[in-house]
Formats: structure tokens, C-alpha cells, sequence
């Protein structure tokens, strides 16, 4: 009777040898798959695309081992389980570091679009003052349609703000300002040469 | 109790048995392309790090499709028992990723090099293109339309430079081939109007020449006034005595058709009345004799071809006159001077003195050269 007992034992023990040593750590898995969907919603492929992209790299190389484990007779999913903490961890810190990016181009395109409204509103003032030139009303004609352009640009670039896409809105608005300095200098200019 | 020795050899028989078919379980199990996926990720990995998902997105999807079906079989292989696996499949996929990986990475870093070399170009033409319609056309009356377009066009060029600057090529390249096509466009329409008005030169420069001769045989002054470079010049004898700033009409360029359409005649004239301040509002005057006989028959061909309504009226009352100096085209067809210098020219001239109104005195290539 012992001895059977024994054979019994010991037939468990080699089933349970082949079966495995381990699972697989789905709930591991699930959680670093949902911290990476987390970072794509903060949109870290648009403001940290290099860490982004690092983390999905991770994720991949982390299923591959784990096939790599579950094709074998004595599965140990231990180095899958700290790779999938450090995913994790670097998933959350991703999604954080997006948020904090998109955080400030949002406040680099309100600085830039008070810094254009600005600029916009003295070149409507310098306009009215600006000499006629030896140029003519044509040059002023040109400016006061570049002023037009530079408004619509500026609506474009509020637009795309208000729909979040800041990265795009600050693209345009610095473009923007760009032109609505040169236009802001070349009154300036005008209005110099005349009172010289 | 005893434990019989033919027993104690049986347990150690079926260990070995078992232990054996682990051994060979492992020793000649199918082995999983493990390195060769690694490969496969590792490539994709740097495809992306190359931006092969932005230039040569096609062949990186591709990589990503194949090293996704090998990971799907190996998956389904794995859960095959173990003498029963096969991974072909896998190999093949991952193999497939990797040479999709590597060719999109290739591609990428060539594309990428190519589009910034002829972005690079492009933008320094456009800026050339851009400096040439400001030189040529700032002095110009172009339409709202044109003008609206070559805003909009250096706008797109703004962004296009500043999108190169990052390097999102081919975010720029859309906006430099916008830019492209709207300051091309214009510069060609424009540069199109001022040719079509050159072709009156030899019309003008036979006006002028005439005039300067009439000069010289009667000893006596004329005026021509160029109105591409807003100049007066005061011929005596038939040589230049004084050149003068003049304004214009705001729409100057070409003949005038039409009452109201602010623009300056152009042709063969005379001085037919002198107005000093108590008989005009624009300090001293000398009135034209606009329609003369060309302006009238052109103005009525306009009218039998229906380019002018039939109620449509010629216009009149164009003159040399004061108040000038403001630096604008602003008179409804006048040409204005200074008061200092329309004393002088309101002296010298009479009634019958000649005034030739040109579109330019210089050929277009050298006007297009200054």
C-alpha cells in the first residue's frame, strides 16, 4: 500500500515537473498593455515619440520571451515578470511625460499667441502711421492683405488649439509671427527713414 | 515489512524510463526561432528610430504585418504537443519582417536625405522667387486676388521653412509644394500683365521721341511723364531740363477707359487750360486735353465690341496739378506734383505745351533688371 502511495507521489511530482514550473503572468501583461494604450491616449506618439516607441519595443521583446518560455517544458516566467514591472513603470512614466510636453507647447502657443496678438494690434497702429512711401499705395496695399493673411492664420492656429492639437497650432502661429514681425519691421523701418 | 528488491528495481526503471523521455523530450524538440523574431524586432525597432513609419511607411507596415504572423504562429505552434511543433512558418515571418525591416530603413534614411536636399533647394528658390515679386511687383498695382495668393504663398513658405527647421520633411514639402504653386502662379499671372502692358513700348517710346523733337525744333518745353518709375521730366530744347516725384492715378497701369476708373491716361496730350489757386483746389493746375482723338475712338470700340456699358462716359478733366507729395497714387487719373514744383512747371508752361504720358520710358528687361 505504501509503495503505491509512493508511485502515486512521485507520478504527480513528474507530471507537475512537466507541466511546468510557472504561468503565464497575464495579469502582468494586461496591466503594461493598458499603460501603454494610457500613453498613446496622452498622446506620447505625437510629444515624446522616441520613449513612446522605446516602451512599445519593450512590450514586444517582453512577448516574444514569453513564448520563448511557453514552448518549453520547464517554464519560468521570473525575468518576464520583472521586464513587465519595468514596462509598467516606464508605460505610467511615458504617459506622464507626455502629458507634462504637451503641457508645455500648450503654454508655448498661449505665450506665442498673446505675443502675436500684440504684435498684430501695434501693427495696426503703425500702419496708420506708416509714411506712404516712395513705394506707393501698392506696398501698403500688399501689407495691409499680408495683415489679413497673418489674422486668418492666427484663427487657424486658435482652432486648432481649441481642438488640442497644439502641436499643429504652434507650427502656425510661430509662422504667424514670424511674418507679422517682418511686417512689424518693415513699418518701423518706414516710419524711421521719414523722420530722419 | 520487507521491501522486495524486484520492486525497488521497478521504481527505478520507470524513473529512468520517465527521466529519459524528458531528456529526449528536450534534446529533440522543434527549437522556436527565438533569435531570429529578436532579429526581426530589433530591425522594425531601428526602422522606427529611422523614421521608416513616416518615409517609408508601405514596407515598415509590411515588417510590422510579418513579425505580428510570426508571433501569431509561434503562439499556435506552442500550444501544439511538443514533438507535433513546427516552426517553419515562424521562421519564414520573422525573416520576412526582418528584410522589410531593414529595406524600410533603408529606404527611409535615403527618402528622408533625398526630400531634405530638394526641400533645402526648393526653399532657397522660393525665397528667390519671393525677393523677385517684391522687387518687381511691391510698386505694382496687382489685384486683391493675386495679391491675396502671394500672402497666403509666403505664409505656407513661413511654414514650410519652419517645419524643415524641425525636420518633419514631409509635413514642409506639403506646405512648400502649396507655397510653390500659389507664388509661381502669381508671380507668372503678373509678370504675364506686365508684359502684355510693355507691349505698347514701341507705341510709347515713338510718343516720346516725337515729343523730345517737338522740343528741339520749337525751342520750347514739353513735359513726359513715365509712370512705371512716377517721374515728370521737363524737356527744353530737347534735353532733360527737370525731373520731378509724380503721383498717379491708383489703378495707372494701362490706358484709361473709363470715367471713374482712377486710372492716368496714356498718350499724345496738350495743355489747353492753366487754373491757378482761385480756380482749383489742388494749389495750381494745367488742365489735359483728355479724350483726345485716340482715347475717344478707342472708348467708342469699347463700346461696339460691349467691353463698356452703352451708358459708360469717357472722363475728363485730367490734369497736371499741386498737393502732390504724399508719396501715394492717389488722384482719380491726375498726375499730382509738389506746389514748389508745380509753381515751377505751372510757369513755364502755356497752353498748347506738350505732355506725353507714357507707361515707361525704360524697355521691361530693364526695368525687370533695376
Amino acid at each position: 500500500m505504501k509503495n503505491k502511495v509512493l508511485m502515486g507521489l512521485a507520478a504527480i511530482a513528474m507530471v507537475a515537473v512537466l507541466s511546468s514550473c510557472g504561468k503565464v503572468p497575464q495579469e502582468k501583461i494586461d496591466a503594461a498593455n493598458t499603460a501603454i494604450t494610457a500613453a498613446q491616449t496622452a498622446e506620447a506618439a505625437v510629444y515624446v515619440p522616441a520613449e513612446f516607441a522605446a516602451v512599445q519595443d519593450s512590450m514586444k521583446a517582453i512577448m516574444a520571451e514569453v513564448e520563448v518560455q511557453n514552448g518549453k517544458l520547464f517554464k519560468n516566467y521570473k525575468n518576464v515578470t520583472v521586464k513587465l514591472d519595468q514596462t509598467l513603470a516606464a508605460a505610467n512614466q511615458v504617459a506622464a511625460n507626455a502629458a507634462t510636453k504637451k503641457e508645455e507647447v500648450k503654454k508655448e502657443v498661449e505665450t506665442l499667441m498673446t505675443e502675436i496678438k500684440a504684435v498684430i494690434e501695434e501693427n495696426g497702429k503703425l500702419v496708420k502711421k506708416a509714411p506712404r512711401g516712395k513705394e506707393g499705395a501698392a506696398v501698403l496695399e500688399q501689407i495691409k492683405t499680408e495683415m489679413a493673411t497673418i489674422d486668418a492664420s492666427v484663427t487657424e492656429a486658435q482652432g486648432l488649439y481649441d481642438k488640442g492639437a497644439y502641436m499643429d497650432a504652434d507650427n502656425k502661429v510661430k509662422a504667424a509671427k514670424e511674418r507679422a514681425v517682418a511686417i512689424n519691421n518693415e513699418l518701423k523701418e518706414a516710419i524711421a527713414k521719414v523722420r530722419r | 515489512m520487507k521491501i522486495s528488491w524486484k520492486r525497488i528495481l521497478l521504481i527505478i526503471l520507470a524513473t529512468i524510463i520517465i527521466a529519459s523521455t524528458v531528456i529526449l523530450l528536450i534534446r529533440f524538440a522543434p527549437e522556436p526561432p527565438a533569435r531570429e523574431v529578436e532579429s526581426a524586432r530589433k530591425a522594425i525597432s531601428e526602422a522606427a528610430g529611422n523614421k521608416a513609419d513616416t518615409y517609408s511607411r508601405k514596407q515598415y507596415n509590411q515588417a510590422r504585418v510579418y513579425y505580428d504572423s510570426a508571433m501569431v504562429n509561434w503562439k499556435r505552434e506552442n500550444q501544439k504537443f511538443i514533438y507535433f511543433r513546427n516552426y517553419d512558418r515562424v521562421l519564414s515571418f520573422a525573416r520576412l519582417s526582418e528584410k522589410k525591416a531593414t529595406d524600410a530603413q533603408q529606404n527611409s534614411v535615403t527618402s528622408s536625405a533625398n526630400l531634405k536636399s530638394k526641400l533645402s533647394e526648393k526653399l532657397h528658390s522660393l525665397k528667390a522667387l519671393e525677393r523677385e515679386l517684391n522687387k518687381l511687383f511691391d510698386n505694382y498695382p496687382l489685384t486683391e486676388e493675386t495679391r491675396s495668393r502671394i500672402s497666403k504663398g509666403r505664409m505656407l513658405l513661413e511654414e514650410g521653412d519652419i517645419a524643415f527647421r524641425k525636420g518633419n520633411y514631409l509635413q514642409a514639402n506639403r506646405k512648400v509644394t502649396d507655397a510653390e504653386y500659389l507664388l509661381t502662379e502669381s508671380f507668372e499671372n503678373a509678370t504675364e500683365n506686365l508684359k502684355n502692358y510693355f507691349k505698347s513700348y514701341s507705341q510709347w517710346k515713338k510718343w516720346v521721341d516725337l515729343t523730345i523733337n517737338e522740343s528741339k525744333k520749337n525751342n520750347d518745353y514739353s513735359i513726359i511723364i513715365d509712370k512705371f518709375s512716377r517721374k515728370c521730366y521737363v524737356y527744353f530744347s530737347g534735353r532733360k531740363k527737370y525731373e520731378f516725384d509724380a503721383e498717379l492715378g491708383k489703378n495707372w497701369v494701362g490706358y484709361k477707359r473709363v470715367k471713374g476708373d482712377k486710372a492716368t491716361p496714356e498718350g499724345m496730350y496738350r495743355i489747353t487750360k492753366k487754373f491757378d489757386s482761385r480756380k482749383t483746389k489742388y494749389y495750381k493746375a494745367l488742365l489735359l486735353n483728355y479724350p483726345n482723338t485716340e482715347d475717344t475712338a478707342r472708348f467708342r470700340a469699347e463700346i461696339a465690341r460691349g467691353t463698356l456699358p452703352p451708358n459708360a462716359k469717357i472722363g475728363g478733366l485730367i490734369e497736371i496739378h499741386g498737393n502732390g507729395g504724399k508719396g501715394i497714387d492717389w488722384t482719380e487719373g491726375c498726375v499730382a506734383l509738389t506746389d514748389r514744383e508745380m509753381d515751377l512747371v505751372f510757369k513755364i508752361a502755356r497752353v498748347g505745351t506738350p505732355v506725353t504720358i507714357v507707361g515707361s520710358l525704360a524697355e521691361l528687361d530693364t526695368v525687370i533688371s533695376k
